[in-house]
């Protein structure tokens, strides 16, 4: 018999006593279908935000073209004008297959389609890659894994939660366009196709998320994707091309969704045939090895390794991999355009009405080699601002996940380190800014109307400012508020595109457009550039740059 | 400008708050030249929240933090000169090889020793070929090791530096420890490897919910702290009742079990009237030290850190 006489509780060796030797209760086990629904509510959580967002920008956009399409396109001539654009091969390159231009229907899915389509499989392929090979790469997916789901459960989880992201696509596209005014029928064929298409590209982004170990890998390859299908569709709209080439691409047979080509069951039916064979195959490779690719790793052996003894060093071989590939697209685009300008433009010219709509839409007057090239830049623009914005995600990715503290712990100074990624970032936006007006020129040259290399330089120059300027935002979020860096960065340059491009169409005052940087950048090389306006637009970027700056020297170092 | 005649670490009524959150509460503290301090605590006691505040990575709410008697905060750049740090959780930029990263941390750092870079390499068994995206968990730990100790920098501050390193491996790395101890350098050191902190440690200070508990050499704390007692006697049990510093009695058929603080002697007379057939006296272990101010029920004595 035990007789305790006193005890005080901060005795170093008292273990609490084990007070029961009944086995504790069995845990309920979760039926597999209970198990799946939490993995789908578990996706649909990480992708529900960046789908409202999406979803929200482009349907308004969208809708906005359906309910000012009368206020545009008001007069008898204007509609004979566009009607006679159908037979202009070099314009449906750039935009939808022009079939009756001339009604809202075949407005919308003629001249917004091409874009429209685009906007959505990048959200839809991106956000795809994300949920798939980026949880796994982070490691969110062995305690999913380690539980009783499969990896095809968990595939297949993933995919459903993405479906209805691009189920709700549908539906409100449906619904607002036909509240918009447009024919009931084509409402929903549009919102159906889209939702379809961006479900397409979406399994495509799971299906490289087998093959390849890495998000960035992942977003090449459907990045790679993307650009062979729009190439076919570019190829299928030249005048030499048999029409079966329409119906090798998704891009082209979204073209074949006017009521007057009959060929609806056809898109459906083709999309549909994509969507199964690509879910097979993503569902076949889906049972491999945690943290793996099919393809297997590349060998992870450099030899020689180049050294990266500096911190300049260091920055410019980060900075790179990104910029390279945002670069590399932007290069690319205003080829496209450059080698198309010629045509383009000629059959601009017969067409004042869309050479009008044209510069509404974009600020430039395409009528000439020169102008169409301005509109390559608008584009490029476009792009290099996003590719801004990434350099600012890359930047704050560095405190994200410590590695900046471990040049930071050293003696290397905050401000210091920051300036030298800044300054490494704004260096390749200008060396894209540059290699694109050289490409341009080179471009142009080809077809025998070249603009001079002068103006295709100043028109690559031209679109740096605003790339300086949303880098410069870029870094005062890093600094005011880094968990944000994402939405904010990439958001400032959607909220100034979708203002600059859709604006007009709402008819806000003046200085509303005016907010928009877009506004700002000339379309050289149809215009001269606007000096002041660049001047400005590298004042702001530098002063916002220099408050990110200051914050950030000021404040704790901010994980994930 | 550094004065190396400063103490390497001097903590000056430190405190650091996240929001509402205490992260760090008035720690004073003080590391001489050539000493080794082990920081223990629970997950989320402020062990990381001194050494970042101490690196400079976080801003004090209030005090400061030096280093060679610079303000880590303040003149991060000349503090870090002299430091080296290991983080707990060292992540890698996937693209660069294990090489390119440590030539890159080791130029960054103002230089480093080649000739003892590749022995710890060798060491360590570390394949510096291989790109960061393909190292284990362990690997990436050796990346920091190695990082941080071929710079034979005056003071070594380290966050959990073993976490992820296998027996062997702890076992070297606690082989450089004595090394660099004996080099004289300073190490402060966190740790939950109760082993490795007894094994390499001069002091030890305990945190707990961001203050500062108590802090000693591991005798001293052991002094503290109840030894535990344990006897065996023939006949009535001995009356203890009033015995000073004897506590949490336990008697059971002729086996006595007791702890005590301070001296022994006044128990020691009191067994003297008790037939005691054996006795056997023990301290507590660094582990069960760490128990006892842990436990979350205990007084937490605020302040007496100096």
């Amino acid at each position: 018999m035990a007789t305790t006489i006193r005890r005080t509780p901060t005795r170093p060796d008292v273990a609490p006593p084990v007070a029961s030797d009944a086995a504790p209760p069995a845990a309920e086990p979760c039926p597999p279908v209970g198990v799946w629904w939490r993995a789908y509510r578990h996706h649909l959580r990480l992708l529900r935000n960046a789908a409202i967002a999406w979803i929200a920008g482009v349907s308004i956009v969208s809708t906005g073209v359906v309910a000012t399409f009368e206020d545009r396109i008001g007069t008898e001539a204007e509609m004979q004008a566009l009607e006679a654009m159908e037979d202009i091969p070099a314009l449906e390159a750039l935009s939808g297959r022009y079939v009756e231009i001339a009604t809202v229907e075949g407005f919308v899915l003629s001249r917004w389609g091409m874009l429209f389509s685009i906007l959505v499989v990048v959200w839809a392929m991106l956000a795809s890659v994300r949920v798939l090979r980026g949880a796994e790469e982070a490691g969110h997916v062995e305690p999913l894994r380690s539980g009783t789901i499969t990896s095809r459960g968990l595939l297949t989880s993933a995919l459903a939660a993405l479906f209805t992201t691009h189920l709700a696509l549908a539906v409100v596209i449906g619904l607002s366009h036909s509240a918009a005014g447009m024919d009931v029928a084509t409402s929903w064929a549009l919102g159906g196709a889209a939702g379809l298409l961006a479900a397409s590209f979406a399994t495509t982004g799971a299906l490289a998320s087998q093959l390849v170990a890495s998000r960035r890998r992942a977003v090449v390859i459907v990045g790679c994707f993307l650009g062979v299908m729009l190439g076919l569709r570019v190829l299928a709209a030249a005048t030499a091309t048999p029409e079966w080439v329409w119906w090798t691409t998704p891009f082209g047979w979204i073209g074949f969704l006017h009521e007057v080509d009959q060929a609806r069951p056809a898109v459906f039916a083709a999309l549909v045939a994509l969507l199964v064979g690509l879910v097979g195959a993503a569902l076949a490779l889906a049972h491999r090895d945690v943290h793996t690719g099919v393809l297997g790793r590349r060998s992870h052996r450099v030899r020689p390794a180049r050294a990266v003894r500096t911190q300049a060093g260091l920055a410019a071989r980060l900075a790179s991999g990104s910029a390279g590939t945002w670069g590399t697209v932007v290069v690319l685009v205003v080829l496209v355009f450059g080698l198309l300008a010629r045509d383009l433009a000629q059959a601009a010219a017969e067409f004042p009405t869309q050479t009008e709509l044209t510069k509404e839409m974009f600020g430039v007057v395409i009528d000439t080699t020169a102008g169409i090239a301005a509109l390559a830049f608008y584009f490029g623009a476009l792009l290099m601002a996003a590719l801004a914005a990434g350099q600012a995600v890359d930047i704050r990715e560095e405190e994200a996940t410590w590695r900046v503290e471990h040049l930071l712990v050293r003696p290397v100074d905050r401000t210091r380190w920051l300036v030298t990624r800044a300054l490494t970032s704004v260096a390749l936006l200008a060396l894209i800014g540059v290699v694109s007006g050289i490409a341009a020129w080179a471009a142009t040259a080809a077809t025998g109307d070249a603009i001079t290399f002068t103006d295709g330089l100043l028109a690559g120059i031209n679109i740096v400012p605003l790339g300086v300027l949303v880098l410069g935002v870029g870094i005062a979020v890093v600094g005011l508020a880094p968990r944000r860096t994402t939405a904010l960065a990439y958001g400032f340059v959607v909220a100034a595109f979708v203002l600059d491009f859709a604006g007009p169409f709402l008819d806000p005052p003046d200085w509303v457009l005016q907010l928009s940087p877009f506004r700002h950048v000339a379309a050289v090389p149809a215009v001269d550039m606007n000096v002041g306006a660049a001047l400005v637009m590298l004042a702001v970027g530098a002063v916002a740059a220099a408050i990110g700056m200051l914050v950030f020297r000021r404040r704790d170092l901010q994980e994930a | 400008m550094t004065r190396m005649d400063a103490p390497p670490v001097r903590f000056v009524e430190t405190t650091k708050h996240y929001g509402q959150v205490v992260g760090l509460e008035r720690l004073s503290l003080e590391i001489a030249d050539g000493e080794t301090v082990g920081l223990l605590g629970p997950n989320g006691a402020g062990k990381t929240t001194t050494l970042r505040t101490l690196l400079g990575l976080l801003k004090p709410t209030s005090g400061r933090a030096e280093i060679f008697g610079l303000d880590g905060w303040r003149h991060p750049v000349a503090a870090h000169r002299h430091v080296a740090y290991i983080p707990g959780e060292f992540t890698v930029w996937p693209g660069l090889t294990g090489g390119q990263i440590l030539d890159l941390l080791g130029t960054v750092a103002g230089g480093y020793d080649p000739t003892y870079r590749d022995e710890l390499v060798e060491r360590f068994n570390f394949d510096p070929s291989k790109k960061g995206r393909s190292y284990s968990k362990g690997n990436r730990q050796k990346i920091a090791i190695i990082a941080a100790l071929m710079t034979r920098a005056p003071l070594l501050v380290m966050d959990e530096p073993s976490s992820g390193l296998d027996p062997l491996m702890t076992v070297t790395f606690q082989d450089c420890l004595r090394q660099a101890k004996a080099a004289g350098q300073t190490i402060l050191l966190s740790s939950h490897i109760l082993s490795e902190v007894e094994a390499v440690c001069d002091r030890v200070a305990v945190l707990r919910e961001g203050v500062l508990v108590e802090h000693g050499t591991i005798a001293e704390l052991r002094h503290l702290q109840a030894n535990t007692v344990e006897a065996t006697y023939l006949g009535a049990p001995p009356a203890l009742d009033d015995v000073p510093g004897v506590e949490d009695v336990q008697l059971r058929d002729g086996h006595l079990r007791l702890h005590v603080t301070g001296s022994p002697d006044p128990l020691l007379k009191a067994l003297a009237r008790t037939e005691v057939t054996a006795i056997q006296m023990r301290e507590p272990s660094l582990e069960e030290l760490f128990h006892a101010y842990y436990d979350e029920s205990a007084d937490v004595p605020a302040g007496t850190a100096g």
